[in-house]
C-alpha cells in the first residue's frame, strides 16, 4: 500500500514556524552537509534545525534544486523535484503474451512511421563564435591610461544585453559586469591600479533576446 | 589586436556561460520556493548575490576550484542575500507596527511532533526527503548507501503516516 508523499512535503512546508531566523547557521554549513563533508552528528542537527525553522526549511529546498542543478549541468531545464514513493503499489499488468501478436506488426509499423517523420533533435542554443566575420570587434584603442581606461565594442544587431569579462595574461578574472546596455565599460579603479604598467585581456558576449550569445574574441589592453 | 579565446570553461574562472546558468537556476528556485512577497524580488536577489560573488577578492576566489565551488559560493551568497533581505523587512515592519513584530509563539503541528518522535537516523532521512532532496543525495550527505537512505526514507515515510492516523481517529 503506497502513497506518494507530496501530501506530506506540503504538511511539513506549512507547518514550519516562522522564526527569527537568528540562530540559523550558515549555508554553508548545509552545503558542506550535503556534499559528505560532515559528521552524521552534525549533519542531523542541521537537518533537525531545518524541521523548526521555515526559513531554513527554505534554504534546502533551494540547495535541493541548486545541487541537483549543478550535477545535471547540461539539462536545459531541470525536472522538478518529485521525491521518491518507495511505497508504489504493485501495478497489474496486461497478459503480455496474448497482446503479442498485434504487438509485433504494430512496433514495426510505429518505428517505420517514426523513423520517417521524426523531428530533428533538439540543438542547444548556438553560441556564435567571433573568429569567423569577427561579429564584435573592439572600439576602444589597445592602449589606454590607467587611470582612464574605458572599453568599447561595436554593436550586434538586435542584442539584448553584454557581458564583459577582464583577465589578466594568466587568464585569471579580475573583472566581469553583466547585463550591460551601454556598449562600453569603464574599468574600476581597483582593476586598473593592479594592471597598471602592464596588460589585460577582456572580451564581450553579446546576448540575444532568444538567449543565444555571440561572442567576440579576446582582446588585449595596454594599461600606461 | 584580436585573440582567439582560450576556452569558454576553462579553470581559470567564471565564464559568462556558468555565471548565466547559475542565475537562472538561482532565479527558478527563489521563485519556486520563497513566499511571493520575497520571490517577487528575485532578479535583484540574485543579481545582488552574483556581484557580491564576483567581487570576492581573487584568493578566495571561484576561479581554479572549479565548477561545484562556484556554485557552492553562489548558493551561499544568494541565502545571505535573502536572509539580509529578510532582516530588513522584518525591522521595516517592527518599525511600522510599533513594539509588535517579534514571531508569535510556534503553533504547535502534530506533523512537526510525529516527525520528532521518529527514531534519529529516519527522521534526518525523512525530513530531507520532504525538503526534496533525492536518495542518492540523502545517501551522500550521511554517508550511508543509497539503498539505505531508501530504506530509512521508506521506513520513516510509514513511521510517520502511522503516527499522524493514531492522532487522527
Amino acid at each position: 500500500m503506497t502513497r506518494p508523499s507530496d501530501d506530506l512535503q506540503q504538511r511539513f512546508r506549512s507547518a514550519l514556524p516562522d522564526t527569527a531566523g537568528t540562530d540559523c547557521p550558515p549555508p554553508d554549513d548545509s552545503w558542506a552537509a550535503t556534499a559528505g563533508e560532515l559528521p552524521l552528528e552534525r549533519v542531523q542537527a542541521l537537518v533537525d534545525h531545518g524541521a523548526r525553522c521555515a526559513q531554513c526549511a527554505e534554504a534546502w529546498r533551494i540547495l535541493a534544486e541548486v545541487r541537483q542543478a549543478a550535477t545535471e549541468p547540461a539539462a536545459d531545464d531541470p525536472p522538478p523535484v518529485h521525491p521518491p514513493t518507495p511505497r508504489d503499489a504493485p501495478r497489474r499488468r496486461p497478459p503480455l503474451r496474448s497482446l503479442l501478436p498485434l504487438a509485433l506488426p504494430a512496433l514495426a509499423a510505429a518505428v517505420g512511421f517514426w523513423l520517417t517523420l521524426r523531428p530533428p533533435p533538439p540543438r542547444p542554443p548556438p553560441v556564435e563564435r567571433g573568429n569567423a566575420g569577427a561579429t564584435v570587434r573592439a572600439e576602444s584603442p589597445g592602449v589606454q591610461p590607467a587611470r582612464d581606461a574605458v572599453l568599447r565594442w561595436s554593436d550586434v544587431p538586435g542584442a539584448a544585453s553584454y557581458n564583459v569579462t577582464v583577465l589578466t595574461p594568466d587568464l585569471t578574472v579580475v573583472h566581469q559586469a553583466l547585463a550591460l546596455s551601454a556598449r562600453e565599460l569603464r574599468l574600476p579603479e581597483a582593476v586598473t591600479r593592479r594592471a597598471a604598467g602592464g596588460g589585460l585581456l577582456w572580451n564581450v558576449d553579446a546576448v540575444l533576446p532568444d538567449g543565444r550569445t555571440v561572442a567576440s574574441p579576446t582582446f588585449d589592453l595596454h594599461l600606461e | 589586436m584580436a585573440r582567439r579565446r582560450g576556452g569558454d570553461d576553462g579553470p581559470q574562472g567564471p565564464d559568462a556561460g556558468s555565471l548565466q546558468r547559475i542565475r537562472e537556476v538561482l532565479i527558478r528556485a527563489v521563485e519556486r520556493h520563497c513566499p511571493p512577497a520575497l520571490a517577487a524580488h528575485r532578479e535583484d536577489l540574485v543579481q545582488m548575490a552574483l556581484v557580491r560573488l564576483l567581487e570576492r577578492p581573487a584568493g578566495e576566489g571561484t576561479a581554479a576550484r572549479g565548477a561545484s565551488y562556484l556554485w557552492r559560493v553562489a548558493y551561499t551568497v544568494v541565502i545571505d542575500e535573502i536572509r539580509r533581505f529578510r532582516r530588513q523587512q522584518r525591522q521595516a515592519e517592527q518599525l511600522a507596527a510599533g513594539e509588535r513584530g517579534a514571531p508569535g509563539p510556534e503553533a504547535r503541528s502534530e506533523l512537526l511532533d510525529c516527525l520528532g518522535e521518529l527514531q534519529d537516523r529516519r527522521r534526518t532521512a525523512v525530513t530531507l526527503h520532504l525538503q526534496g532532496f533525492r536518495t542518492v543525495e540523502i545517501a551522500t550527505a550521511l554517508g550511508w548507501t543509497e539503498k539505505q537512505a531508501e530504506n530509512l526514507v521508506y521506513r520513516g515515510l510509514a513511521d510517520l503516516r502511522e503516527c499522524l492516523e493514531g492522532g487522527e481517529t
